[in-house]
């Protein structure tokens, strides 16, 4: 039966010579199906982290596991992994000398098998078309909980090893062959807290993976297969040509940048905290080389570790095409397996960027949006008006409790910030870099869990002064209605984000419990394992400020009195960091005229 | 009865005046006046009455489509808005959803940061919290809320939206708000977040009130200008103006909720492209409404027009969640420039050269090619005869652009000019496929009624992308948004929160809460001078399965709901469940989560249009020319028959390759499609 090396593609068939319009139309009608795959998605779904928060991907493939187009609602990191989780897929079933058959519905989560980490399961569809085996269909999905060792899937962060994760799939059939393999589908109900939601999770992506196995065969049917993988190959090329373009107008050198994160500030082994990401850059020509040596050994039994497939190669690959495709300043280039082919990633085997199975993996995010944040850096001295200063990290938590013997379990993602641009500010409260969810509605949060959030501001006066200053970070504060647990995975605690060309380093986050009791506020390091919280307590998590671009003493005095007006910068803030004195609600022209002469 | 519809674009006002008796109608365009656009419709209005014969004190009915509302948020030019929200809270129009409206873009924009409706300095907060079941959780600080409204008045702002948590499950709050700010700033335009719409999702609540806040002023001004012109010219119908959501509203209630004008031009493309189905007898139609910078997309069904769902509207990159006509806009049409890009991909639009410079053949200083152009390279478009000849083309200059893409293509400067057609055919052609399959229609069970300038240059080879078997091109297709005003009813929406499990149904709440609701909206008709016999009420409930987050909507049976029909509403919701995802969790609980009572107070409308006089063919019949079409899939210079619109008479066939003219469009019939024209007055074509 077949498997991608028997495929038509493989078989190495000449493809037709294809015209720009027909490539331009099939261009349109992939991107189409990718489109109604993800709101089918978004719509069927039960949990929040997906239907509101956008916390999943939908794609396309052909037979060699390229994408050929994705959906424009989700987020870049579900899916960003998608080839990745496919090609693992397809690794794990060689292995086992499985193969694929029609009606075949592949659940697949293993990160050192391609998968971005064990909570995000791909589900993928084969298509075939008679007996040739033409292309897959793929989703993405956060889903709440997989079983670990504590309630949630994220803020894991004592899993000593892949085991403590939670169920790891590696090319398990949902379906086979059409029918319903029900024993598979037990084990997840027996295994995962709050199954109903989950599982229904879980149908909403085979329904949407369904439908976009439809919908292709019906453009192959349309156009013809040849035509249709013509026109992909085509869109690659494409989109390729774009890269190559872009890489080559960098002047050819080495470019490199390092940063710090976290780890665990608590923890008394220094191998665990104050981690290095280093990233240099190699541009010959058209083609780009990331090297990510320097970076810190893997943490063995802590999961900070970022799979090189899954979650360090797209905080790169996303990151870059942000920077030298930016969908604002050119036209969309389609998001596709030739993006990436004049890049090359280095990261040597062990390090933080690399790890070693059973190493632990889940609590990546964070460390991979320093990475991301790390390559900007290494760019920014040749692309100073393509890049940002340095970005606040997020956090992501998960609050649980149990109603009888039922789990509620609810994940909350908050943001971070942008460092200032050439000729911006930064943007303000925004989720960063490699992905791209949505908050969930206040009001979604207090109508279906025991949670109340207090408060949800920017936060004020601590944005990096620049020219063009940092955006600002947020202040949330989620209170438990009845006794509960509570973990957290975030980034950002010590590190503030870097400045840029004379800026100032933006601000560091916090963590801080506010007992119900009224006692001292406790601070918290950005990462905790489900500590119990009681009825009352307040979780507040302050998101790092982003870095300042150029010296504050340039800033448009005009844009600070409006900042001090806004509240976003204090009057002491105007004359410390931008040298401007404002009485009264305006700006004293002379006063400030002497203190940013002496200040210089 | 007589009937006027005013249609205002950006660059002309199209009015039409009916008379319902015989279905006569008189048109006429005159140039917009963009400083207070009121001002060149009365004159049109004046000037129409004069081609009619009658006084404007003999128009029964006055209705208006108006895009001052859309225009006061796409060119950010609104009032200096203030905000009274909850403690704690004051920055949940700033952060949004915490999204990137791009994802690969470190330089982007965002629209509610970068263009705020309400700056920080006045968005000010007070105590006070209703908690998720409407419980108030920390009383409101009423002193806090005279003193921040001291403070905006003082900061002299002129517009005050209030926007407190939950308040669509409890406004006791943002009305107390009112009535203070009423006491203590009385000029003060106000509106509150759940007298919009009171839906859940605090930044998209929040925001449609801000955008109320930020466009009332001036639409008050506007309408209240109207009023006073029209009343001065004689006019004693009180106008009634155009809504997102199909209807009318009065111009007081148009005022007070201005948001809903939003969409209020294209919701009566919408009507009037149903319209010329409708009087052609048929029932499925894709109304496809093209100009020179977009085209608006809509589906008709038996069941009338579609309604976006919740959270599906976008304007000016803010969300605006009141209820919407189902309208798909995409950046395609007459003006869509033709490039090749540094990747070297061949794209067309969005970017529109719009009506200055416009294309190249305008002779306007346009120097891309663009779809028109391109048409006018394949000799579809006449320099004499374009928009009735009151605008000269320049044929050359449409080829020089074109020629200068060709070079680039490496191809004949025909096929460049088929090129850019068959992009933007199948860019149009992607965007009816994805609103009719998304929502399980199957597109080749439609007619396709083409309007507006370009459509139905486009429609026939769109259809047949689309496998689309019919295009009806209405008699005036340059005005059937104006003539689709004709056929409209005052039309309210009411929505509440109800909350209702099918396992734990409460059937005596549910029927008191209808009724409440029922009386409220017939109340609002009756008040606005409607007789009872005019008003029907229509209800529906929004459901879901217990965790989702989206609703389908069910509709309820009239009278009062037992057991039966209970059981009714859930069945029906599985299946469209099952029809919109292609499954239903039939074990799985499900909520009501809102009911909907729709208010229709029905007003005389135009039914059906005269025939056209027409002549014969051979008096239609203006020339045999040559133009380019792709047949038998090669580009060939064909023989073309070009006609006189108006000369056609009822049930003359037309065979393409052909061209026919009227003043406002240009209906392009490829080889192989016939026409016909049709008793109602549209052009029938078997695509």
């Amino acid at each position: 039966m077949p498997m991608p090396n028997d495929s038509l593609l493989a078989r190495g068939v000449a493809l037709p010579q294809i015209d720009l319009v027909t490539a331009q139309v099939v261009a349109g009608a992939l991107e189409n199906i990718a489109l109604e795959m993800g709101h089918k998605l978004a719509r069927m779904s039960y949990s929040s982290i997906i239907r509101e928060s956008e916390d999943f991907g939908a794609a396309l493939l052909d037979s060699m596991c390229r994408q050929l187009c994705e959906c424009p609602i989700s987020t870049p990191l579900q899916l960003g992994p998608i080839p990745g989780y496919m090609r693992g897929i397809v690794r794990a079933m060689e292995e086992v000398g499985d193969e694929f058959l029609p009606g075949d519905v592949i659940m697949h989560n293993h990160a050192y098998y391609g998968a971005s980490h064990g909570p995000d399961i791909g589900i993928g569809v084969p298509i075939f078309i008679g007996d040739e085996l033409i292309g897959f269909s793929f989703t993405t999905a956060h889903h709440l909980d997989l079983g670990a060792l504590t309630p949630g899937s994220c803020g894991i962060v004592d899993a000593v090893d892949a085991y403590a994760e939670g169920l790891q799939f590696k090319a398990i059939k949902l379906y086979e062959g059409g029918r319903r393999n029900e024993q598979v589908w037990r084990i997840l109900r027996q295994n995962i807290r709050s199954a109903d939601m989950v599982v229904g999770d879980i149908e909403a992506q085979v329904a949407a993976c369904r439908l976009g196995a439809e919908r292709y065969i019906e453009l192959v049917k349309q156009y013809g297969l040849e035509t249709v993988l013509a026109s992909s190959e085509s869109l690659m090329r494409y989109s390729e040509r774009m890269m190559r373009q872009a890489i080559a107008a960098i002047p050819d050198g080495v470019y490199a940048a390092e940063d710090h994160i976290d780890g665990f500030l608590d923890d008394p082994s220094p191998r665990r905290k104050d981690l290095t990401i280093a990233v240099t850059v190699t541009v010959a020509g058209d083609e780009m080389t990331i090297d990510l040596t320097g970076t810190s050994p893997q943490v063995d039994d802590r999961p900070i570790n970022m799979p090189l497939i899954g979650t360090v190669d797209i905080a790169l690959y996303v990151t870059l095409r942000s920077v030298l495709l930016d969908s604002a300043l050119m036209e969309y280039v389609p998001q596709n397996d030739g993006l990436i082919r004049p890049i090359s990633i280095v990261a040597p085997r062990g390090c933080l960027a690399n790890p070693i199975y059973p190493a632990p993996v889940i609590a990546r995010f964070c460390p991979g949006n320093i990475v991301a944040s790390t390559l900007m850096k290494a760019l920014a001295p040749v692309l100073p008006k393509r890049i940002s200063a340095g970005v606040g990290n997020l956090k992501v938590a998960a609050y649980s409790g149990l109603i009888g013997e039922n789990y509620w379990v609810y994940m909350d993602i908050t943001e971070g910030s942008y460092g200032g641009r050439y000729g911006r500010d930064g943007m303000d409260a925004v989720d960063t870099l490699f992905a791209n969810t949505r908050n969930n509605p206040i009001e979604d949060i207090e109508s279906h869990y025991p949670l109340q959030v207090t408060r949800y501001e920017l936060i004020e006066d601590k944005a990096g002064p620049g020219r063009w200053r940092g955006g600002l970070g947020s202040i949330r504060d989620i209170r438990f209605l009845s006794d509960g647990r509570g973990s957290l995975e975030g980034e950002g605690n010590k590190y503030a984000p870097w400045g840029f060309d004379g800026g100032l380093p933006g601000t560091p986050g916090a963590v801080t419990l506010l007992p119900a009791d009224g006692g001292a506020p406790v601070e918290l390091p950005s990462k905790f394992p489900s500590y119990k919280f009681a009825a009352g307590d307040v979780l507040r998590t302050v998101s790092p400020c982003g870095g300042g671009y150029g010296d504050p003493l340039e800033r448009d005095v005009a844009r600070v009195l409006s900042d001090v007006t806004d509240g976003y910068v204090s009057v002491a803030g105007a004359a410390t960091h931008y040298g401007v004195v404002i009485r009264d609600g305006a700006v004293d022209e002379a006063a400030t005229a002497a203190l940013r002469a002496q200040r210089r | 009865m007589r009937l006027i519809g005013v249609d205002i674009g950006g660059t002309f006002t199209d009015l039409i005046l009916a008379d319902t008796g015989d279905g006569t109608v008189w048109t006429h365009k005159v140039p917009t006046t963009t400083a207070d656009p009121s001002i060149g419709m009365v004159q049109g209005v004046v000037e129409l009455c004069q081609q009619a014969g009658i006084t404007p004190g003999d128009v029964d009915q006055l209705l208006h489509g108006t895009t001052i509302a859309t225009n006061a948020l796409l060119e950010h030019r609104g009032a200096e808005v203030g905000l009274i929200t909850n403690k704690g809270y004051r920055d949940i129009l700033h952060i949004g959803r915490h999204q990137r409206p791009l994802h690969y873009s470190i330089m982007q924009e965002i629209p509610w940061q970068d263009r705020p409706l309400v700056r920080r300095r006045h968005r000010l907060v007070v105590d006070g919290r209703i908690g998720p079941r409407g419980e108030e959780l920390v009383p409101l600080d009423e002193a806090g809320v005279r003193a921040a409204v001291h403070e905006l008045k003082a900061a002299g702002v002129a517009s005050i939206a209030v926007c407190l948590l939950f308040s669509y499950i409890n406004d006791a709050h943002e009305e107390r708000v009112r009535a203070i700010i009423a006491e203590e700033y009385p000029e003060a335009f106000v509106t509150t977040s759940a007298s919009i719409f009171p839906q859940f999702r605090e930044f998209e609540r929040f925001t449609t009130a801000a955008i109320n806040a930020f466009v009332g002023p001036k639409v008050q001004v506007y309408v209240q200008n109207l009023v006073d012109r029209l009343h001065a010219a004689g006019l004693r119908a009180e106008p009634h103006l155009m809504r997102s959501n199909g209807g009318v509203a009065t111009a007081e209630m148009s005022a007070a909720r201005p948001v809903t004008l939003l969409l209020s031009g294209p919701a009566a493309g919408v009507l009037g492209g149903s319209l010329a189905g409708t009087l052609a007898g048929r029932e499925r139609l894709i109304t496809f409404d093209v100009g020179g910078t977009s085209a608006d997309i809509g589906i008709v069904t038996a069941r009338g027009f579609a309604e976006a769902s919740a959270r599906d509207t976008w304007i000016a990159g803010f969300p605006v969640m009141v209820p919407t006509i189902d309208i798909h806009t995409i950046g395609a049409g007459g003006g869509s420039v033709a490039y090749v890009d540094a990747g070297g991909a061949f794209r067309v639009g969005p970017r529109s050269a719009g009506s200055t410079p416009g294309p190249a053949c305008y002779d306007k200083g346009g120097a891309e090619p663009t779809v028109t152009d391109a048409n006018m390279v394949l000799g579809r478009l006449d320099p004499e005869f374009f928009l009735g000849g009151e605008m000269r083309l320049v044929p050359e200059h449409a080829r020089r652009v074109v020629d200068e893409l060709a070079a680039r293509l490496a191809m004949p400067a025909p096929e460049a000019a088929d090129a850019i057609l068959t992009i933007l055919n199948h860019n149009m052609a992607n965007a009816i496929r994805s609103r009719t399959v998304q929502k399980g229609h199957d597109p080749r069970d439609f007619a396709l009624v083409a309007f507006g300038g370009a459509g139905p240059l486009h429609a026939v080879d769109v259809a047949r992308t689309l496998g689309i078997p019919e295009v009806i091109v209405p008699p005036f297709p340059g005005i059937t948004s104006a003539l689709g005003l004709l056929t409209t009813d005052l039309k309210y929406d009411r929505i509440r929160n109800q909350f209702m499990l099918n396992i734990a149904p409460d059937l005596a709440r549910l029927n008191r809460d209808l009724a409440a609701i029922e009386a409220d909206v017939r109340g609002q008709l009756l008040a606005d001078g409607l007789a009872e016999t005019q008003i029907s009420v229509l209800r529906m409930a929004d459901c879901r399965y217990v965790g989702q987050g989206y609703e389908l909507r069910v509709t309820l049976p009239a009278g009062d709901i037992d057991d039966g029909a209970i059981a009714g509403v859930w069945r029906q919701f599985h299946d469209i469940h099952a029809a919109e995802y292609g499954h239903a969790f039939e074990s799985n609980p499900i909520e009501l989560v809102n009911l909907r009572v729709v208010g229709v107070g029905a007003l005389p409308k135009l039914r059906a249009t005269s025939a056209p006089a027409g002549g014969s063919i051979a008096a239609a019949t203006l020339k045999v020319g040559s133009s380019f079409f792709r047949h038998d899939g090669a580009l060939r210079e064909m023989p073309t028959t070009f006609y006189r619109r108006e000369l056609l008479p009822v049930g003359a066939e037309v065979a393409g390759p052909a061209i026919i003219f009227q003043k406002d469009s240009t209906t392009i019939l490829p080889p192989g499609s016939i026409a016909q024209v049709d008793a109602s007055g549209s052009l029938l074509v078997r695509v």
